[in-house]
């Protein structure tokens, strides 16, 4: 078939073609009965394609010749031996055949042409379309992949970040407390430096026991060196320089409350407690700007982490201190409520927008000056607050102050 | 592309009709057919559904023998116009001498004749034919209805373009033969080239028309 030898559908037929699926042998048979003569169709080069079977019947004629014509011109002869009419006449019915098999072959040929075709540009856009599809894939992994690493690299420094901020506001702290610290070392050293200069007097008196002096003699000495009054002033140099190392003392433990933030274990604590720690430590950064007015109730005591809520409320304390412009109060809560710990900080400072009080809980929101808070406080404290099953609930007026309540389940180990 | 049978001293030209749907193909082959008095005549081949619009193709073959005695045999063809048949209307324009684009004369039809002649160049750059340099005629038919383009538009619109334009009403054979003449002209320019008519079989371009058209020769 054309198909086969890869022409095209409209390629010149030749009689053996157009004579393919015809059933000669009937064909001939019946020719052979119309024209009472053995029948043979021959090509253009008078090569017998097809023939009837050697029969009985005698040809009664000379044998003749007509030519078998294709769309225009001869592709063929038909042989028999009959009358120049039966034959011609023979031949315009076969024919009629070859021109309708023409039409078949033609329409399935060009049928088969544009299937080919069409099939062709199918795998050809498959084939284009796997590419990009491929291409597109490769992408998407890369990206995925890419995307992934910079979460966890952003998720690492946020963690970073937030472990650094809860040691931040202890280093915020040492500042403060170093002040403290200061101020009783120095008049303790004043003091020592004193009572050094006195020893001389002593040393004096010494002296002149040890020369067994007279009792007039020692008792000027007594008087010369003013020994009465140094008598009295090492008292208080001493009361004074106990109550100076007291002091510091004071601040140490508070602050050993604070340095200990990294400390898992839990203990029964008193919430008031460590309020008033954390007074006492940021003391020296409320710079007399912030005053604290301390209102705290008959609580009980609750087994929590005392550092790191100690934490929450020295992040709230400064917090209150930015608020206010020039002085403010803060004045700091607690009752029970609701078989609760309540703890409420009120404060006159500038208040929150409403369109900031929406985002104040989230990491790195700040609208603090850069270099001033990462805008981790509420942050932090909010997920301690979470991780002592409490609450953290924030009101705030612009102009008119903020109202932080915590709520705490009272815990008992 | 022309192809030359040399066991049988035949020269195969193919042509053509192209077009948009319903714009009157089938009926321009058929007046061909009617009209035409060509020495060697074949049937005509439809291949309609059955409501008349054309499948595959339809196919009127034509002949004469030159003086030198070769066959000069012309294949004429219609494509199917409606949009589906891409791909028939491409099998069917493959290796053409030539082509009558056949569009519809009606204001309503402007866009589909745009969009056929778009087709029939994309088409041919797809078979390989050198749109360029291809013997073409475009046929504005339906010149008998009323809500056409007027000729003056018609021109002014192929003003720049290098092709003849014809007017016909295929239904009465008003402009058919001309259209022909029209596209004859330019596949005996073309051809003359490669197979030498003039040079070797002492055919002049008025004779190939004639010949084939038929006027001048013997009737059959």
């Amino acid at each position: 078939m054309s198909i086969e030898t890869d022409l095209s559908f409209d390629h010149e037929f030749t009689l053996q073609e157009l004579l393919t699926g015809v059933n000669t042998d009937k064909l001939l048979g019946a020719l052979q009965n119309n024209l009472q003569s053995p029948a043979r169709i021959l090509n253009l080069k008078n090569e017998c394609l097809f023939a009837t079977q050697l029969s009985n019947i005698e040809p009664t004629e000379a044998c003749n010749k007509t030519p078998l014509y294709g769309e225009l011109e001869p592709i063929g002869f038909l042989e028999a031996s009959c009358s120049p009419e039966s034959l011609k006449s023979a031949a315009q019915l076969i024919q009629l055949i070859l021109y309708s098999n023409s039409r078949y072959l033609m329409a399935s040929d060009i049928h088969i042409q544009t299937q080919r075709d069409d099939y062709e540009e199918l795998q050809r856009r498959h084939a284009a379309l796997e590419v990009s599809e491929t291409k597109y894939k490769q992408l998407a992994e890369s990206l995925d992949l890419r995307v992934k690493q910079q979460v966890k690299t952003i998720e690492n420094t946020q963690l970073k970040l937030y472990e650094n901020e809860k040691l931040a506001s202890v280093g915020r702290l040492a500042a403060g407390v170093a002040h403290e610290i200061n101020n009783p070392i120095g008049f303790i050293r004043s003091n020592l430096h004193s009572a050094q200069t006195y020893i001389s007097s002593f040393v004096k008196l010494d002296e002149a026991f040890k020369a067994q002096a007279s009792i007039s003699y020692l008792q000027q000495v007594w008087k010369e060196e003013n020994l009465e009054f140094m008598q009295e002033d090492l008292t208080d140099i001493i009361t004074e320089s106990i109550d100076g190392v007291d002091r510091v003392a004071a601040i140490v433990k508070d602050l050993k409350s604070f340095s200990r933030i990294n400390d898992v274990d839990q203990e029964n604590a008193d919430i008031n407690e460590i309020i008033r720690q954390t007074c006492h430590v940021s003391h020296a950064q409320l710079q007399n700007k912030l005053e604290v007015i301390l209102d705290l109730g008959k609580i009980p005591m609750t087994f929590c982490h005392p550092a790191e809520l100690g934490q929450v409320f020295l992040n709230l304390l400064l917090n209150a201190l930015d608020a206010v412009h020039d002085k403010g109060k803060v004045r700091i809560k607690t009752t029970v409520r609701e078989a609760k710990i309540c703890v409420e900080m009120r404060d006159t400072g500038c208040g929150i927008s409403e369109e900031n009080l929406t985002h104040i809980f989230d990491p790195f929101f700040t609208t603090k000056d850069v270099g001033q808070g990462i805008g981790l406080g509420l942050t932090v404290s909010l997920n301690i607050i979470k991780a002592h099953e409490g609450s953290l609930k924030l009101i705030s007026k612009p102009d008119k102050g903020t109202l932080v309540t915590i709520l705490l389940p009272i815990r008992n180990q | 592309m022309a192809i030359y049978d040399e066991d049988n001293n035949r020269l195969t030209i193919k042509l053509v009709y192209y077009g948009p749907a319903m714009s009157g193909k089938t009926t321009n082959l058929m007046r061909l057919h009617d009209t035409l008095t060509t020495d060697l005549k074949g049937e005509i081949m439809m291949m309609e559904t059955t409501n008349d619009r054309t499948l595959f193709f339809d196919l009127l073959p034509l002949g004469f023998m030159t003086s030198s005695g070769l066959l000069i045999k012309f294949k004429v063809y219609t494509v199917p116009g409606q949009v589906v048949h891409d791909s028939t209307r491409k099998a069917v324009l493959s290796r053409t001498d030539g082509v009558v684009f056949v569009a519809d004369s009606q204001m309503s039809q402007s866009i589909n004749n745009g969009q056929s002649f778009e087709n029939l160049e994309a088409n041919a750059g797809r078979v390989g034919i050198d749109f360029d340099h291809l013997p073409l005629v475009i046929q504005y038919n339906k010149r008998d209805l009323a809500n056409i383009i007027s000729e003056a538009e018609v021109q002014e619109r192929w003003q720049q373009a290098p092709w003849p334009v014809t007017f016909s009403n295929a239904l009465t054979g008003l402009g058919v033969i001309e259209t022909l003449e029209a596209l004859l002209k330019q596949i005996y320019d073309e051809l003359d080239v490669e197979f030498k008519f003039m040079q070797q079989h002492n055919l002049t371009q008025q004779e190939f028309i004639t010949q084939l058209i038929g006027y001048d020769s013997a009737s059959h």
